[in-house]
């Protein structure tokens, strides 16, 4: 049987306003529910509109001159004049293309205009001195330049790393164009919004100086007013799309106390919908609660198939990241919430349901989160995805992903999952010279080369006492993942009513280097292993992905490259992790 | 009889704590600008140049304290030595620095990337440098938090010496959660190893004593929002009260618009120099650690700190 990553289809953006406990907070009007209300959007559709495909015709022209800048047109005859001074300077222009590749950057003025007096340097009082402003969209980098009209000569020439100039007008006009027809924000409003309903798109955001701190793109915020509140509508002139939106009570004060960025935008969504509460997924013939942890990930639980539960919770408590070249030196990465928690990589994102799809037939569900750091994909930044695959047969798999990028081409992930079965009389038995051997205490084992399975590719099973339960197919690559197999330690230990071995958030379990079987779990199983016949049972599983940054073969991977003059990220997943498939009793 | 006796006791009392308190407006203004500061004694044992010599907790793939001698070209960073006791890195990775009068160094365990190296439970500790050995151990153990559960997982993230009250000033974060600002700013008498005031309920980072606006004050770096604030301080440095003044804010300044201020300082101008970095109490690591200045200036007509710039 074969799981369809690659075929994810119907996406569903998870609302957690669909609960009935969320009644009482929706009628209080607080910054509370405003941040549960937001709206996070990682898609967009603006490309078709007219004046974007007139926008990055445009770009794309630019690009393949030999000054790669789209110029300010409609300036009067002394602006102009600084324009042209300005783009033959040398070190005005010495960050237009990719200093390795000499792929062109996009680059724009925004501004050219007479110098404020304060901006004139003091032996050029008596000049007209003009100022030229050129954005560079890749590198998040504004480029001034004080120009002497007088006499035709560069003044100065200063650049500011991280940081945006005013936008001029006519990307004012885009960004209105992009929230007003973003179905979204029709949707929030009632009704399809005017370009001038719009407040103070020309500045770099509604009302302040917001940012988009993560994607560190131009961005600004056209901003609608319904009542007594405010639409913010954070739009990317980087990328073309709204990041996200969210509603702001208007104060009385003239700046409100919260002024919406991408940062507070995803963050607070997060934390409120999906770290503060469990939420509840019902879909096919699953029933299952999921929360994103403090330090565990993704934790999904009360896990019911046809109402009868499963698993009684799932997650992954560690990534290990240990790199070969160097001894112990690596990671050991704790991911979930993205404040107040004890993750080194957090949760970006919202939680996302798709379809999975075989042959044009929906077979089941996957349920994704994802985790990010700030500056991935940059080196020593790291990218995780979780998934839970549902399937309609009742089979299901607890996978993750890294996306790159570490710290070297000689990295190994090592995720650490913990399963936890429901019933008290389980055991747990492994495929042993054509039959099922039981383990009768507390162990681990390694699946490597002379591993064998059953002919359905079954290494282990957990069952209860009339053999209901689960055989475990670890990847050998056969999940049509692109993985390149499992390589999995797989510890089983004893659940303990009376002590917590795990099933609360555990803070790091292990170092980030050992390349043998301390993962973490050996704990609670050395040094005096404890029975697990008849017993409730819990399953730590290890994938162990190399990473490769090989040209066509990179796996664990993420490479930047420039598209249309600014960096985008192709990713190379390496998933990992087991089937579980329903013993079917005769 | 026994009134008058009460009154004439109190105003006697009065008066000595006035005395005890009085300080002059020139020895003010120099709180925060004279140093007291020496360098520790073992760094001459150990071949290295004080005068260009500082100590770090921030050095790339290398865990707990080092002490890094620069070259003597200011900016110039090739060549630099560094060195480390074994005993500096015993105790895993530390955070901010303080040197007292005498040369000896605090320091307070910060965790990275994970709690690997200190439970959380056990992060409220200062650990001290002896200015003459040379060794770390372990100064003073804080109060442990009250619970485990959903706290975050920092403790100490300022230390400051007060040359002029001769007191440790230390905020912790220990035991805060989300919902529950239980941060503690200490003042600590660092001969008797005595907590000897502190101030509740404030979730601080970079910790400071100055004096430029005419006040003993102590200025500290909120982690909740991205302003300073302030609380007046006695001679001797305790807390004169509990009114809590905001000084300035860094919100919307700089690239990242919501910095909390990490370390607090003057110029030797006496303007008020705030390094500022995100921080979310998560254990979320940078690769490129984005730090900026930013200089405020004292409007003395307004009295306020104003914005001035961001130091690049």
């Amino acid at each position: 049987m074969k799981s369809v990553f690659t075929s994810i289809i119907f996406l569903v953006f998870i609302s957690c306003n669909s609960s009935n406990t969320d009644s009482k907070l929706k009628a209080k009007n607080t910054d509370k529910q405003n941040a549960i209300d937001a709206i996070l959007i990682e898609d967009s559709s603006v490309s078709q509109m007219p004046l974007m495909v007139e926008r990055i015709k445009k770009i794309k022209t630019v690009l393949a001159e030999k000054k790669p800048i789209i110029l300010l047109d409609s300036l009067d005859e002394s602006a102009a004049t600084a324009q042209q001074i300005a783009i033959a300077d040398i070190k005005f222009c010495e960050n237009l293309f990719d200093k390795k590749t000499q792929q062109p950057f996009r680059n724009e003025v925004f501004n050219a205009y007479a110098a404020r007096p304060q901006e004139v340097p003091s032996n050029f009082q008596n000049e007209k001195i003009y100022k030229v402003e050129m954005y560079n969209y890749a590198l998040n980098l504004t480029t001034t330049a004080l120009v002497n009209v007088n006499n035709k000569s560069i003044v100065a020439v200063t650049s500011f790393p991280i940081s945006q100039p005013d936008i001029p007008s006519h990307l004012k006009k885009i960004a209105l164009q992009i929230a007003i027809n973003n179905p979204q924000v029709t949707k929030a409003l009632g009704y399809k919004p005017e370009e001038k309903e719009a407040l103070m798109a020309n500045t770099k955001t509604a009302l302040n100086n917001t940012k988009c701190e993560r994607s560190l793109h131009l961005c600004v915020a056209p901003t609608f007013i319904k009542d007594n509140k405010a639409l913010w509508v954070i739009v990317d002139l980087t990328d073309y799309k709204v990041v996200g939106i969210r509603w702001t009570n208007v104060g009385t004060t003239e700046a409100p106390e919260n002024r919406i960025s991408e940062r507070k935008l995803k963050f607070e969504k997060i934390m409120e919908c999906y770290c503060k509460k469990i939420s509840h997924l019902e879909k096919y013939n699953w029933k299952l609660n999921y929360v994103i942890t403090t330090s565990d990930g993704m934790r999904i639980s009360e896990v019911a198939y046809n109402d009868k539960v499963v698993v009684n919770n799932a997650k992954i408590v560690d990534w290990h990241v240990g790199y070969s070249n160097t001894d112990g030196f690596g990671y050991s990465d704790a991911v979930g919430c993205p404040e107040f928690s004890q993750a080194a990589v957090v949760a970006v994102s919202d939680p996302k349901v798709s379809d999975i799809i075989e042959g044009g037939k929906t077979i089941g569900f996957a349920l994704e989160q994802s985790f990010s750091s700030e500056q991935w994909p940059l080196p020593c930044n790291y990218n995780y995805l979780q998934r839970f695959e549902f399937y309609n047969d009742g089979k299901f798999r607890t996978a993750a992903a890294s996306l790159g990028r570490g710290c070297g081409n000689n990295g190994t992930y090592r995720p650490v999952f913990r399963i936890a079965f429901t019933g008290n009389k389980n055991k747990f038995s492994e495929w042993n010279n054509n039959t099922w051997k039981t383990w009768d205490r507390e162990q681990w084992k390694l699946q490597n080369s002379t591993t064998t399975y059953t002919s359905e590719g079954y290494q282990y099973k957990i069952s209860n006492e009339i053999n209901e339960g689960f055989f475990i197919e670890p990847s050998r690559g056969q999940f049509n993942d692109k993985s390149r197999g499992d390589n999995a330690y797989v510890f089983v230990t004893k659940q303990h009513i009376d002590k917590d071995e795990g099933e609360k958030d555990l803070v790091t379990i292990g170092p980030c280097c050992n390349t043998d079987y301390k993962q973490g779990p050996e704990k609670f199983i050395e040094p005096s292993p404890e029975s697990i016949v008849n017993t409730d049972i819990v399953v730590w599983y290890v994938p162990q992905m190399k990473n490769d940054d090989t040209k066509g073969h990179e796996y664990c991977w993420a490479e930047s490259y420039l598209e249309n003059g600014v960096y985008k990220t192709k990713v190379y997943p390496c998933m990992g992790g087991p089937m579980f498939i329903p013993i079917k009793n005769n | 009889m026994r009134n008058s006796l009460k009154i004439s006791v109190a105003i006697s009392m009065f008066f000595l704590a006035s005395c005890v308190d009085k300080m002059t407006e020139e020895e003010i203004a120099q709180i925060g600008i004279t140093s007291c500061r020496k360098p520790a004694s073992f760094i001459k044992q150990i071949e290295l140049d004080p005068t260009i010599s500082a100590f770090s907790t921030s050095e790339v793939r290398m865990k707990g304290v080092v002490l890094i001698q620069f070259q003597k070209i200011a900016g110039d960073t090739t060549n630099k030595k560094i060195y480390q006791d074994s005993s500096w890195k015993q105790f895993g990775n530390m955070g901010s620095l303080t040197t007292d009068d005498n040369g000896n160094i605090y320091t307070a365990p910060l965790p990275v990337v994970n709690n690997l190296d200190f439970p959380i439970s056990e992060l409220n500790k200062i650990y001290k440098i002896d200015n003459l050995t040379g060794k770390l151990e372990l100064f003073f153990s804080l109060p442990k938090p009250d619970t485990t559960v959903e706290i975050v997982p920092y403790a100490v993230l300022g230390v400051y010496f007060d040359c002029h009250g001769k007191k440790l000033y230390i905020a912790s974060v220990s035991g805060s959660t989300r919902d529950e600002e239980k941060g503690v700013i200490y003042v600590i008498d660092i001969n008797t190893k005595k907590i000897i005031d502190q101030l509740k309920g404030y979730d601080a980072a970079g910790v400071f004593v100055g004096g430029t606006t005419g006040e003993k004050r102590l200025y500290f770096g909120s982690t909740r929002k991205p302003n300073v604030y302030s609380v007046a301080l006695t001679k001797d440095g305790k807390f004169k009260n509990t009114e809590i003044k905001t000084e300035l804010t860094l919100d919307q300044l700089g690239s990242r618009g919501s910095d909390k201020a990490r370390r607090i300082r003057y110029d030797k101008f006496g303007n008020l120099i705030i390094y500022g970095v995100e921080f979310n109490y998560s254990l979320a690591a940078q690769t490129n650690r984005l730090e900026t200045g930013y200089q405020f200036n004292y409007d003395e007509t307004e009295k306020k700190w104003k914005f001035f710039k961001t130091l690049q």
